[in-house]
């Protein structure tokens, strides 16, 4: 499990997993939309509308899967000195901005047919968009600093302390009365959802963290090579 | 005995710098008005209308421009090299952190105190609202102030985008915002709300030194 922290173990194995995740994720792309638009039934209430569920939930996990990497890695980087927490930190950070910003777009897709409205200034509604707002503020903060050692430690603290929005985000549809759903796959009983419907969102799911990962590990090896130049 | 002497020798020169430099509070101060005038000009002089509205502007622009005076926070002991001799009296960063977090609400924050009852007759807010409104306040403006810590301290070395740190506070500000405009319109709910809100002032008050100081020590490194 060396590769996780070390650049050039993480080059080698991202050298071997590059090429089956791009074709995974084409394969599972292509077969997760066609389950999602002709073999998952419409539902009862919201009839064809709920097809938006398969892109708007699984970038919504993403979003937040994305920045609990990060959050693990700026300790990581922080308080065991391991730069390749920085070199994550810098390289996935737009990968969540664009995935946050999928679900909000997709989101708003689905609340004016459903809810009437674009938009809510609902619990869970209003941290997504904090959310999207840190992300967008952690991209300018790299672009900001000209002194490398600086810049990446001041994101690793300013990413940690952002942690604090995460169980927000999750929990918000607990604690207050929001118009959005309370939560029915990742709950400690049985999710309730159909398993008809529950295939193709868990086939759209891996499918996006296929994606995402084939960009990321394009990212942190430019990142690694950026680097690399930076201090000969 | 020692550390006292340099924790009151360190608010005497805090105190002898924001009198020298007073004109800096008062011109926030008189920011705060203008923006009101502005506010009223833009939505229409009706008394009802300003009245239900009023407190939010009082909040957003108490927010505003305390972010205003960010920039000073530590950019002049930065520069002229304060913080490091503070380090080599003795007091860690963390600790230098909660001091002039603490100078900060004094000397910037409790003047807006003063003006919060001529804003409060501007905006044709209830006398009876006036407690609220000051408890609320000074919980709320202390957070603000540890929230300006840790952004102005992040922003030390940004020499490009200093509004970042404007950003940054205002972000994380959202929840204050909530619960203390709440606290004023739902007068029925001052307990829970004030205990939220003294719950988020613990939060940060514990994060402040943590972070402030992580920061103000990156920045003397890489200087």
């Amino acid at each position: 499990m060396k590769f996780l922290v070390n650049p050039s173990k993480f080059n080698k194995v991202a050298d071997y997993v590059f090429l089956p995740v791009l074709i995974a994720s084409i394969i599972l792309f292509s077969l997760g939309l066609i389950f999602a638009f002709y073999l998952s039934p419409d539902d009862y209430q919201q009839g064809s509308t709920v097809r938006i569920m398969y892109v708007h939930v699984p970038s919504a996990w993403l979003a937040l899967l994305t920045y609990a990497i990060m959050t693990i890695y700026s300790v990581t980087g922080l308080a065991f000195r391991i730069p390749f927490g920085f070199i994550i930190n810098t390289a996935v950070a737009p990968i969540g901005a664009v995935f946050t910003l999928i679900c909000i777009i997709s989101g708003s897709l689905w609340g004016k047919p459903m809810w009437g409205t674009w938009w809510v200034w609902d619990a869970r509604l209003t941290s997504v968009a904090i959310l999207f707002i840190i992300y967008i503020i952690i991209i300018f903060m790299n672009l900001s600093f000209e002194n490398r050692i600086v810049r990446e430690k001041v994101v690793a603290i300013f990413v940690l302390v952002g942690s604090i929005n995460l169980p927000i985000v999750k929990f918000s549809v607990d604690w207050w009365n929001t118009l959005h759903q309370p939560a029915t796959i990742s709950k400690l009983s049985k999710p309730s959802i159909d398993p008809s419907m529950m295939i193709p969102l868990f086939i759209m799911t891996f499918a996006f963290i296929m994606v995402g990962l084939a960009i990321a590990i394009l990212r942190i090896k430019t990142e690694i090579i950026s680097r690399k130049s930076y201090l000969n | 005995m020692m550390i006292l002497n340099k924790i009151i020798s360190f608010y005497y020169r805090e105190y002898k710098l924001n009198l020298s430099g007073f004109q800096d509070i008062l011109t926030n101060i008189i920011f705060f008005f203008v923006s009101i005038f502005i506010f009223i000009f833009s939505i229409g002089p009706d008394k009802e209308t300003i009245s239900i509205i009023g407190i939010g502007i009082l909040w957003t622009l108490l927010l505003l421009s305390s972010t205003l005076s960010l920039r000073k926070f530590y950019q002049d002991d930065f520069e002229n090299g304060n913080l490091l001799i503070m380090h080599l009296n003795g007091f860690s960063f963390g600790f230098i952190a909660i001091l002039k977090t603490f100078s900060h609400f004094i000397f910037v924050q409790v003047p807006f105190l003063l003006s919060i009852p001529i804003a409060c007759i501007l905006l044709n807010i209830a006398n009876d609202k006036l407690t609220y409104l000051f408890s609320s306040f000074i919980i709320g403006s202390f957070i603000l102030s540890c929230l300006g810590s840790i952004s102005s301290s992040m922003n030390l070395m940004n020499q490009r985008n200093f509004l970042l740190g404007s950003v940054i506070v205002m972000i994380f500000s959202v929840p204050i915002i909530i619960f203390s405009v709440g606290i004023v319109n739902l007068e029925e709910n001052f307990n829970s709300l004030i205990s939220i809100l003294f719950g988020i002032l613990i939060i940060v008050f514990a994060i402040n030194p943590w972070a402030s100081g992580l920061c103000l020590r990156i920045a003397l490194e890489n200087n």
